[in-house]
């Protein structure tokens, strides 16, 4: 229905399509793309990323992307499918290294430091940039077993005792030893999709990062379940650096401070969610958020 | 009548004009699959079957009891008796002078006299050695004895001789018949459980011959074979499947290790003789030679198996272990090899069977030959189970045909065992994610 770089004199129809009882935006009405929309920079940066370029093999997933993500915030990146959010998301930890064919150029600086330099070792960087996918995928071992792998394989536990107490606090973090205090060895694959997910959430905490990425986390989860995972990321906030892909624009709205909507590989708009979701100022954004398209 | 229903109606009226020739072809469908599946239990029953019906016999040996004298003058002509004479008896002689004691009123000949001794096994005089080397306070004394009887009285026991045959065409003489009667009348002719079978290695009397020799060969070459490509073939699909880069390179390796997969087995057999024992000088017909070449001939097979088990775990365990920081070994060995381990020892185990089975490269490496001595390691000469079957069903001898059936039966306990052990572990291993 719409391609990038339509000239803006044949889209009348469209003024005339959108609802009227909706506040007048401020959105220049192109939907060419030149620069991202908005401030990119964040107050006190603990990401910063600064023309971004990933490709898969020979094609072009993100283009010169640059963004902050801010100590003790909430950004949440929409966008279309295949928009390259998940890509993006990938990028700040290098999970994409595990990707055959993807070649990130660009500078990534976590706390300051370029995670794409030669000399950087993923796995310190991944204990300090956790990650909690789409579909919940618990370690096939006991729940204490998933929480205790990550502070056992850093060496955080001195003693056994420690390794309790590191793996109750994560439990109660992440709201689930109310629920599964009584049986903690039993199997993490058994717990219900919701559960499954907060045991994730506990196990990535159980590292002590600093941010936190989520790839879709509550896409397949009941909307009780979802509520649970929100409240949690609402509370996760005071202490972590959160960035959260999501399909859903009211989860962006009720969890995010900042939002970043990504089109075709292109970041297109970045604003405080609460301008985003009500006076986007690029055409595509709000083309998305009324639900024209995606 | 309106339009759409009389169209709905007509679809309906097509859907039933097709239904019953659609329920004839499933119906056809499943007799197709019952039939075949019947066909193979057929032809397994009579496999087994005809293989049990014979091999039982071998089971059972024929004995013949004797009152043996062991005559200090036939034993010690000169007088001296020690280790040396002990060796050197002649117990021949004590067993032709026993038998005939059993019919003092016949007078024999030469030939006859001859044909009396055949009743006995070639082996019975080692028997009266090794009683006599075990108890030799039997010098000089009588014992009676349950001596293996020859391998024609053996068949004719077990009611494998046709007596109504004219004397020409039988093994067994008429007087050789009357004897093996009264012998059976005076309880003197027993069947007894063949304990030689499973304590013997081969020989040319089929009396005599048994299969621990082969077994301990299979052993041993299964041990070398399992030593070698287990850690080999695993290490192999490991870093193959989660550590290589994909490349050209890869490519061409996973290609020949397809490639080699479905090379046939006598060809690894050249192989083994060129490299191992041409070139590098390995003792031939040894379970080294042969677990080396079985070993190149499971390679493939475990690194197939090994790698389709490992690409099995899903993803999101290896993202999973990935996104907390664990190292790329750390995730291979604390969580994807664990969960890969039933399918690669499921294929490691069946690859083993395979090896078990297998005889054509093992003849190129000259583990047919007839080796009488139970080896004792990795470098003395062995034969294996079914270079062994080869060998007995080629053998003139009508007792080697029992012995054979039977031989192949603790072939299959073998392979039947093995298998058991992979789905057991696959079972026991298993687990959900």
């Amino acid at each position: 229905m719409f391609r990038c770089g339509h000239p803006v004199v044949t889209q009348p129809e469209s003024v005339r399509m959108r609802n009227p009882e909706k506040q007048p935006s401020t959105a220049a009405f192109s939907r060419e793309h030149t620069a991202t929309v908005g401030e990119v920079h964040a107050k006190r940066a603990r990401i910063q990323c600064r023309s971004v370029d990933v490709y898969y093999g020979d094609k072009h997933a993100i283009h010169d992307v640059g963004l902050d993500i801010g100590h003790d915030e909430v950004i949440a990146l929409i966008g279309p499918s295949g928009c390259g959010k998940s890509t993006f998301l990938r990028c700040l930890n290098r999970m994409n290294d595990t990707i055959v064919g993807c070649r990130v150029t660009g500078d990534i600086l976590v706390d300051g430091q370029n995670i794409y330099d030669e000399s950087m070792d993923v796995v310190p960087l991944r204990a300090q940039v956790g990650m909690v996918f789409q579909k919940p995928n618990p370690f096939p071992k006991s729940i204490f077993e998933n929480v205790a792998y990550g502070p056992r394989i850093h060496g955080l536990a001195g003693s056994k005792l420690e390794l309790e107490e590191i793996v109750e606090t994560s439990l109660r973090r992440a709201g689930l030893w109310d629920e599964v205090k009584d049986q903690l060895l039993h199997p993490g694959t058994g717990l219900s999709g919701g559960q499954q997910q907060r045991l994730c959430i506990a196990r990535t905490i159980a590292v002590n990062p600093e941010v936190i990425l989520m790839d879709e986390p509550c896409s397949a989860l009941d909307p009780i379940a979802t509520a649970k995972i929100e409240q949690l990321i609402d509370e996760l906030r005071e202490d972590y650096t959160i960035a959260i892909v999501t399909h859903s624009m009211q989860q962006a709205a009720r969890v995010s401070q900042r939002t970043a909507y990504f089109h075709l590989g292109r970041l297109i708009e970045v604003g405080d969610t609460a301008q985003i979701f009500t006076n986007p100022r690029h055409q595509l954004t709000e083309d998305y958020i009324t639900g024209r398209f995606g | 009548m309106n339009k759409p229903n009389d169209r709905i109606r007509r679809t309906h009226e097509k859907v039933k004009a097709g239904l019953a020739r659609r329920r004839a072809a499933e119906v056809r469908f499943r007799l197709y699959g019952l039939a075949s599946i019947a066909a193979g239990l057929c032809f397994l029953f009579i496999m087994f079957g005809s293989i049990i019906s014979h091999a039982g016999a071998a089971f059972q040996q024929t004995f013949i009891a004797l009152d043996v004298r062991f005559d200090e003058e036939v034993l010690a002509p000169d007088g001296r008796w020690d280790d040396d004479a002990l060796l050197a008896a002649d117990y021949g002689a004590l067993l032709k002078q026993s038998l005939a004691a059993l019919f003092p009123d016949e007078t024999l000949d030469r030939q006859q006299k001859r044909a009396l001794s055949a009743l006995l096994s070639t082996g019975a005089g080692y028997e009266l050695r090794q009683a006599l080397a075990a108890e030799p306070e039997l010098f000089g004394k009588t014992r009676r004895l349950w001596l293996p009887a020859g391998d024609d009285v053996d068949l004719y026991a077990k009611g494998q001789v046709d007596r109504s045959l004219e004397e020409g065409d039988r093994r067994l003489t008429d007087q050789q018949l009357a004897w093996l009667d009264k012998l059976l009348a005076d309880g003197r002719l027993e069947k007894r459980f063949n304990r030689t079978f499973f304590t013997a290695g081969d020989s040319r009397e089929p009396e005599l011959a048994g299969i621990r020799g082969a077994m301990t060969g299979s052993m041993l070459t299964l041990l070398v074979t399992l030593l070698l490509s287990l850690p080999i073939g695993m290490a192999t699909a490991v870093y193959l499947e989660e550590f290589a880069p994909r490349n050209r390179w890869t490519d061409i390796i996973e290609v020949n290790i397809n490639n080699l997969a479905a090379v046939p087995s006598i060809v690894f057999g050249l192989l083994g003789l060129a490299v191992f024992i041409n070139f590098f000088g390995l003792t031939r017909s040894s379970p080294l030679v042969g677990g080396v070449v079985l070993t190149l001939m499971t390679l493939p097979v475990i690194i197939i198996a090994g790698r389709s088990a490992l690409k099995s775990v899903p993803p999101s365990i290896r993202e999973a272990a990935l996104g907390i920081g664990a190292s790329q070994m750390q995730t291979v060995f604390h969580h994807v090899l664990p969960l890969a381990m039933p399918g690669m020892l499921t294929g490691a185990i069946i690859g083993m069977a395979r090896a078990l089975g297998e005889s054509a490269p093992l003849l190129m490496v000259g583990m047919v030959a007839f080796i009488v001595d139970i080896p004792g390691s990795v470098s003395q000469p062995a034969t294996v189970l079914p270079v062994q079957i080869y060998l007995w069903a080629d053998s003139p001898e009508r007792g080697f045909v029992e012995r054979t059936s039977a031989a192949i039966l603790v072939l299959l306990v073998f392979l039947i065992v093995m298998n058991g052990t992979a789905v057991y572990l696959r079972k026991r291993f298993e687990r959900r994610w």
